[in-house]
């Protein structure tokens, strides 16, 4: 008992006396600045949860070998939470509370993001771009909007610039929505209620549960609802599946994808069935010749990524990484939590992450609008489109 | 009148004729005892006075309450409580909390609800069953888990959890099966003080003859789900048939 | 006479628990400046421990397995949410409220639960979360469907309750109200007549316990704390989503309850406790040691360990981490003289 006692009172005063030495702005010291990240390690998502802070590492690395940001390095914290709104709850307060990060970085899932809204309110942190598309993170009304910078076209705003190419390509289009059952697919569902609303068409609405790996039904009742469009809000496998679960009926509309499942593992695992596919996607190929993608590739192979892991969603960590780093870039030598926000804020038409220019303001954090389109022909990924609203 | 009354009851278990047809009676006061070879259906005649089980034909009726409509939990409140042949007890409890069950239907609501603000009446509550528990003399192994304690005491346990829902009829159901001579011995002290000093009607289900014998007013004997001779201890002992039944064909007596 | 023959030595540990309770947020804010992280996560343990003695009512007293329990949890969460937030209706009264809505839901799943039991009864049970997680879905109109549910911090008589240390206090009140009125519950006729439920029916229905009735009952008061479990979680995570009650989610209660005790109250607590910290405090720097020591990645060591924790506890120790702390104690009030095989 005695010993119990000596051991906490020691604890005590040594915790005190490291209270003293504690630094101003929480995460950042001489030389480096600490941010967090949570993703799905052991969850559902558990591919993703490798492929994002791979890529974004992939960029940090490059920044910390030339000098870092203002001469600090950058070093990421990954934190797993299983893509479960608690656990991510748990996860933020731990890298806040307990490791003291300067601020949180492409945590994903939409309903994990929500979730800790309140955290982010409650500690005034910012959550640079969250590893979620949906519209809901650039809603201004919404608790804790202010702190939260988000990269990426919402699903909703996506959905409806996929309806409108639709009626663009093809007048007569009757349109069909295959969604995912969970907050995407709901924001989806926003979007495409907007422009049924709007354009005064309805669009035959099939939804499926997250994990679902056999589609007949709905593939079924799109062909039964003689849908010649049909958008699919899944990620990688639902797309893959969907297709050639219509090949096989005989089934053939124009499949079109919201831009989780513009990864081109889709077009290599679909084969025939993808041909001609259509998805949103957010930034230029990973594969093309702009200034950004040519740099990503550049680094892959100074770093030697395996050949799996390259792809859209590597490229999708490595994209926001340089928002970040270009946020704490403009937040100045001596960064706080609140300059870092400034810093975000000065963003116009901001283009260099290689994805769809940014704009933040105060009163607006809605980042981008636009996407590219992209098709599957001959089995390659290639743009059709420019940057569309 | 204060009596068990079974008339006529007939149940089969898909086919299987269980009890066909039996009628006796139990007067108030006496030790009535059942006997006949396994399987002749006296642990069924149980199940059906208890309401485990339902018969197709007939009626049991006790003190003007039929038995046959009432739902098994409901039994206990015309006053019968039964003990049963394979102890059915809860381990993980003390045995004194074992005894305790039996007394559901005593313990009011209210009286719990009052219990849980003043500490005070759980001492009522032990009282009435340290009374029953001192009567049977296991008062000792109140606080002790019901897990691990020797099988007679695990049978008293039984008795006494059937005797402080104070009865007006227990139903036995070999009380002394497994027991050896001095415990049976013992039990047959305990059944007839039950009679002598509580005044309950005692329906025993036994094999121990000696036993039987020794304590019972009447015998009703089944046999094959029949009754074969309802009597005096003495009349049974000699009835041709039951020598039959008992000590097989060709026996002459 | 009798006094004191028979007096609960467990109730003893109440004011230790009352003393604990108030000192190891300030022991916690006094050690480490991190400590609003620990304090959130004991707050996240009163939260479960509400619903896992709740659970430990049912499935560890009366022997009524439910792999649903997060949805009764749901159900206090969402019903509490909206009659505040949208309906207006003072934090305090929904406190009371919500829970009996979800004691209900209890009732109604009881019905199945006189028919079927053992895995039948937990594969029904898992088929109600399910069918609550579509509900929710399906009554977009007030729970926004899957998008979730911003809720406000608990209002008391004029005071909002907000931060993790006030939320401490809330919550831990109720846990302490919650793991002592458990207690005189099983200590009573009702506890009696769970018990006697789970081990022989036959005994009980003789001894005059309505077994539909105890059995409903069970449900309703296990599916009461879920729900007050659920308010609480509402009230102090400020969002809810369906994604928070999933079925994992159930089945982790039941691992906690199963790993501190079936059937004993302070076996839920400690089991609860015990989850909770290896899944938040220990898992992770086991994980971190492997991580510098053999560089594994190690994304799936949580459900490794997770899965082998309850491994050995089947097999070595069925009587859970009470069983083991009673055992313990024998071995040392008997101390020298204790026979070998005592402790085993």
């Amino acid at each position: 008992m005695k010993r119990l006692m000596t051991i906490i009172i020691s604890i005590t005063m040594f915790s005190l006396i490291g209270c003293g030495g504690a630094a101003e702005s929480p995460g950042v010291t001489e030389n480096e600045i600490l941010i967090g990240n949570v993703q799905d390690l052991s969850g559902p998502m558990k591919e993703l949860g490798k492929i994002l802070p791979a890529g974004s590492n992939l960029y940090f690395d490059y920044i910390n070998d030339n000098g870092g940001v203002h001469g600090r390095k950058i070093r990421m914290l990954v934190e797993d939470a299983q893509y479960n709104p608690q656990k991510t709850v748990v996860a933020v307060k731990k890298l806040i509370e307990k490791e003291q990060v300067f601020c949180l970085y492409n945590v994903i899932g939409t309903s994990p993001v929500e979730a800790v809204r309140p955290l982010l309110a409650e500690s005034e942190i910012p959550l640079i771009a969250p590893a979620t598309q949906s519209g809901t993170m650039s809603d201004m009304s919404r608790p804790a909007a202010e702190y939260i910078f988000p990269t990426d076209t919402g699903y909703d705003i996506q959905a409806s610039i996929l309806i409108d190419y639709a009626k663009e390509i093809d007048e007569n289009a009757v349109i069909g929505v295959i969604y995912q059952d969970d907050d995407y697919g709901e924001n989806v569902l926003k979007g495409v209620e907007e422009s049924e609303a709007e354009m005064g068409i309805t669009v035959q609405k099939e939804s499926f549960q997250r994990g679902a790996t056999d589609f007949a039904g709905q593939v079924m009742n799109m062909m039964k609802g003689g849908c010649t469009h049909v958008i699919i809000a899944g990620i990688v496998k639902e797309p893959i599946i969907i297709m050639k679960t219509a090949e096989a009926m005989g089934y053939a509309p124009q499949f079109m994808g919201i831009s989780p499942t513009m990864d081109h593992r889709v077009s290599l695992a679909a084969g025939t069935a993808g041909e001609g596919f259509i998805s949103a996607n957010f930034a230029p190929l990973w594969n093309s010749d702009d200034n950004v993608p040519k740099l990503y590739r550049e680094l892959c192979e100074k770093a030697d990524v395996p050949e799996a892991m390259m792809g859209m969603y590597h490229y999708y960590g490595f994209s926001t990484a340089i928002v970040l780093v270009e946020g704490l870039r403009r937040a100045g030598k001596k960064p706080t939590r609140k300059k870092l926000i400034r810093g975000m804020e000065t963003f116009n038409n901001w283009d260099g992450a290689g994805i769809q220019p940014l704009t933040y303001n105060r009163n607006d954090h809605g980042g981008a609008e636009a996407v590219t389109l992209i098709q599957i022909k001959d089995g390659i990924q290639l743009p059709i489109t420019d940057w569309i609203k | 009148m204060n009596q068990l009354v079974i008339n006529n009851v007939t149940m089969r278990f898909s086919g299987v004729v269980a009890l066909s047809e039996v009628s006796l009676n139990v007067n108030q006061g006496e030790i009535f005892s059942l006997i006949g070879p396994n399987g002749s259906g006296k642990s069924t005649l149980f199940n059906c006075i208890n309401g485990f089980n339902r018969p197709q034909e007939g009626s049991i009726s006790y003190n003007d309450t039929d038995l046959v409509k009432s739902a098994p939990h409901n039994i206990i409140e015309a006053g019968i409580s039964r003990t049963f042949q394979n102890i059915q007890n809860v381990p993980f409890m003390t045995v004194l909390d074992n005894v305790l069950l039996g007394a559901h239907n005593r313990i009011d609501t209210q009286f719990t609800l009052k219990r849980w603000f003043l500490p005070g009446n759980r001492e009522k509550e032990e009282a009435m069953a340290l009374k029953v528990m001192d009567f049977l003399g296991i008062v000792n192994y109140e606080s002790k888990f019901m897990s691990g304690q020797p099988y007679g005491i695990q049978k008293l346990v039984e008795v006494a959890r059937a005797l402080i829902s104070q009865p007006r009829l227990i139903l036995m159901d070999e009380p002394a099966a497994g027991m050896n001579e001095q415990e049976t011995f013992e039990i047959a002290r305990i059944i007839r003080e039950i009679r002598e000093k509580l005044s309950i009607t005692v329906l025993v289900v036994e094999h121990d003859m000696n036993l039987v014998m020794s304590i019972s007013d009447r015998i009703g004997v089944l046999e094959s789900g029949e009754i074969i001779t309802i009597g005096k201890p003495e009349d049974v002992k000699n009835h041709p048939e039951v020598l039959k039944a008992y000590l097989g064909e060709g026996f002459d007596a | 006479m009798i006094k004191g023959r028979y007096d609960d030595e467990n109730l003893k540990w109440i004011p230790l628990l009352i003393g604990l309770v108030l000192l190891i947020p300030f022991a916690l804010k006094g050690m480490t400046f991190s400590y609003k992280y620990y304090i959130y996560i004991l707050n996240t343990i009163g939260i479960y421990i509400i619903l896992t003695v709740g659970l430990d009512l049912l499935s560890g007293y009366a022997g009524l397995i439910s792999l649903g329990h997060a949805a009764f949890m749901a159900i206090g969460a969402y019903t509490s949410a909206i009659l505040v937030d949208q309906a207006g209706l003072p934090f305090m009264f929904s406190l009371i409220l919500s829970p009996l809505i979800a004691g209900c839901f209890g009732f109604i799943i009881g019905f199945p639960a006189l028919r079927v039991s053992g895995m039948y009864l937990g594969l029904t049970t898992m088929g109600f979360g399910f069918i609550i997680r579509r509900l929710i879905i399906a009554l977009r109109e007030w729970t926004q469907g899957s998008a979730g549910l911003v809720v406000s911090p608990p209002n008391i008589f004029g005071f909002t309750i907000k931060g993790d240390w006030a939320n401490y206090f809330l919550v831990w009140t109720l846990a302490v109200l919650v793991i002592i009125g458990a207690r005189r519950i099983v200590k009573s006729k009702i506890g009696r007549a769970f018990m006697a439920i789970r081990d022989s029916e036959q005994a009980a229905e003789a001894s005059g316990i309505n077994l539909a009735k105890y059995k409903m009952f069970s449900f309703f008061i296990s599916g009461s704390l879920a729900g007050l479990s659920g308010v609480l979680m509402a009230h102090t995570n400020h969002f809810i989503s369906t994604d928070h009650f999933d079925s994992m989610l159930s089945i982790y209660f039941i691992i906690m309850v199963l790993v501190g005790g079936a059937g004993t109250v302070y076996g839920a607590v400690l089991g609860t406790l015990f989850i909770v910290l290896l899944d938040n405090l220990f898992v992770p720097e086991l994980e971190t040691l492997l991580h510098t020591m053999f560089s594994i990645e190690s994304g799936e060591m949580e459900s490794f360990i997770f899965g082998l924790v309850m491994f050995l506890f089947i097999i070595f120790q069925p009587t859970g981490l009470y069983g083991m702390w009673l055992k313990m104690r024998i071995y040392w009030k008997l101390f020298p003289f204790n026979p070998k095989q005592r402790f085993t």
